[in-house]
């Protein structure tokens, strides 16, 4: 498997990909899951955000919330063309998730685009928590 | 989980009805194929979906398949269109993936000289790649209309010929599409990505008709031995990717896969007679619209680039569609089960409808051949061109392949190609390729897919289609 000296690591799939990702938090585990994809997605300069974007989310358990988490990253990106640089996770419950996502507008010239991911899928998504961190396990089809 | 197989012929082997299975695994494949089908969780896969409400016969996979997500690749399953359910994983986040062979009048040996600018001009002006942007300017109205009229506005907006309209699955126009089910999210996402190729495993290939198998449908398809042919494979892009993560969103709230009693949340859907299976289908058939439309300006783009390169007119180029399939789609079709004619939605992911001869859902044309199933290999091996068979109606609800099929992860594609140049090892074999995403040849390469030749072989043995010819490639452009 690959590995990611931050927080991920990549799982083996045939068609698609997946990575499993920690944190020591919840809140943490969802910030960290994240940038994971956004590093698998797009290499973009450490720039100062110049927007914030409000998130609130509602799921019917932990693992439904984290896949529409990152749906939203996924959507910020491809449908409004603004990569996030960094979110903060202000709460999060069983059910119930606000974030903030710092964005940057899309700049074809200075980010590369390194994989399309199409979604996020809920196949084999599962959260748990260990005795030091938090884990959790996420497929995307690209 | 060790799944049995029992040997029904050299190509079928059954998953018998175990657990929560509704109805048993019906697996097209033979020995030297399931070596590597039983490496991943595919036939999981297969049983897993055979739990589903209303599944009819069979839980299917063609000899292409290999692990997806929620449905195998290659999977295939029938519901009852009164009491069964549809399911947006079972067509996939890429609706109307799909694939159209064009052909020419020109002969690929004249082209030798020229083959590798003529890859460059096609990745010069063919929008390819991770964020492309096509150059087609939709306004909100415009695109409800290709949503709804899909290949036919293609060619009324000039892009392509009315012909074309026979040459497609269901005429490029899926019914029943209705754009004010589609999200504003998915409208931003497909706004300006009409005309645009996609990255992965999609690509533009040009191609020489190499081997003949049945020299009376090769004729009636236009396809002559050493012709120069173009094959386009693409499909809906973020438009149709977010309208599928849409509705699993919201079956998910109202059918919740526990309620269901699903084992892989992927599999979330909806009782096909119930309003919100209704609206995803309308939904589905807009992106398919999409992705026809798509596919449509595509073709004629490359036909006018070609054309360009090589300075000669249409006329002198001959380019023809043959014909244009979807591989991810549920659709909506007459088929006998008990020796009654039942309505079914039929759900292909990443498989190929594959109507015999007679069928009268096939255009004029090829009613006296079967319709025209175009399987694509990997960049490095050959593609095929097969006829559906009536065996197909009997055995897989008129189902075939859809291509070669992973073996390999990506990681591992990458992995294995270290200290290797795909792109000289290609053309090496005479194959030109030119690729915008650093990985994608490398996940892409040949390696990372099953012999295609045992794929066909299975499914033309098995009689779901009969090879018609094959295809080499000469050159390639990828995403």
């Amino acid at each position: 498997m690959g590995s990611d000296e931050r927080h991920f690591t990549i799982i083996e799939h045939t068609a698609d990909l997946g990575f499993r990702v920690r944190g020591e938090t919840l809140k943490r585990l969802f910030e960290n899951a994240a940038e994971a994809m956004i590093q698998t997605m797009i290499q973009a300069p450490n720039l100062q955000s110049a927007e914030t974007v409000p998130i609130l989310l509602h799921g019917a358990d932990p693992e439904d919330l984290l896949v529409r988490w990152l749906g939203e990253v996924l959507y910020w990106f491809e449908g409004a063309k603004q990569v996030t640089v960094r979110t903060h996770v202000l709460s999060i419950s069983s059910g119930n998730l606000e974030a903030t996502l710092h964005t940057i507008p899309y700049d074809p010239a200075q980010h590369e685009i390194l994989c399309e991911i199409k979604a996020v899928t809920y196949h084999q998504v599962k959260i748990v928590q260990k005795a030091d961190a938090w884990e959790a396990t996420v497929i995307f089809d690209v | 989980m060790d799944i049995q197989l029992k040997k029904l012929d050299n190509c079928r082997w059954l998953i018998p009805k175990t657990g929560r299975m509704r109805v048993p695994g019906l697996i097209f494949s033979n020995e030297y194929l399931l070596k590597d089908i039983r490496n991943d969780q595919s036939l999981v896969q297969v049983c897993n979906v055979a739990t589903m409400p209303g599944i009819v016969r069979y839980s299917m996979a063609m000899p292409d398949m290999h692990w997806g997500y929620g449905f195998p690749i290659g999977g295939v399953a029938a519901f009852d269109a009164d009491d069964g359910v549809i399911s947006p994983g079972g067509v996939g986040y890429d609706i109307n993936c799909g694939c159209r062979l064009m052909t020419t009048m020109l002969h690929a040996t004249d082209l030798r000289d020229v083959m590798q600018s003529l890859v460059s001009e096609l990745f010069k002006n063919i929008p390819t790649g991770l964020g492309s942007r096509g150059s087609v300017r939709l306004s909100k109205k415009d695109q409800d209309r290709v949503a709804v009229e899909g290949a036919a506005w293609a060619v009324k907006n000039g892009y392509g010929e009315p012909g074309d309209l026979d040459r497609i699955e269901d005429r490029g126009t899926m019914q029943g599409a209705d754009p004010s089910v589609v999200s504003e999210r998915a409208r931003k996402r497909g706004i300006d990505q009409l005309g645009t190729l996609g990255s992965g495993n999609h690509f533009l290939e040009l191609q020489v008709v190499d081997t003949i198998y049945d020299r009376q449908k090769a004729h009636a398809f236009g396809l002559f031995e050493g012709q120069f042919t173009v094959f386009i494979h693409s499909g809906s892009r973020g438009y149709g990717h977010q309208i599928c993560d849409d509705f699993l969103k919201e079956m998910g709230n109202t059918f919740p896969a526990d309620s269901m009693q699903l084992p892989d949340r992927q599999l979330i859907c909806a009782p096909l007679s119930s309003d919100l299976g209704r609206r995803y289908f309308s939904g589905m058939a807009c992106a398919a619209n999409y992705a026809w439309a798509n596919r449509q300006i595509l073709m004629h783009w490359t036909g006018e680039v070609l054309q360009r390169a090589l300075g000669i007119t249409p006329r002198e180029f001959g380019m023809h569609l043959l014909y244009d399939v979807c591989h991810n789609i549920a659709k909506l079709e007459q088929h006998t089960v008990d020796g009654r004619s039942k309505t079914l939605c039929i759900h292909r992911k990443g498989a190929t409808r594959a109507f015999p001869p007679g069928h009268p859902q096939l255009p004029e044309v090829y009613r006296a051949t079967g319709q025209p199933v175009l399987i694509p290999g990997d960049m490095g091996t050959h593609s095929y061109v097969l006829a559906g068979a009536e065996t197909a109606m009997q055995h897989s609800f008129g189902s075939t392949c859809h291509g070669a099929g992973r073996v390999l992860s990506r990681s591992k594609a990458v992995k294995l190609s270290k200290g290797r140049s795909i792109h000289r090892e290609l053309e090496d074999k005479g194959i030109f390729v030119q690729s915008r995403g650093k990985k994608t040849l490398k996940e892409e390469m040949p390696d990372a897919y099953k012999d295609v030749s045992q794929v066909v072989g299975v499914v033309h043995e098995a009689g779901l289609a009969t090879k018609v010819a094959r295809l080499r490639p000469l050159g390639v452009i990828k995403g």
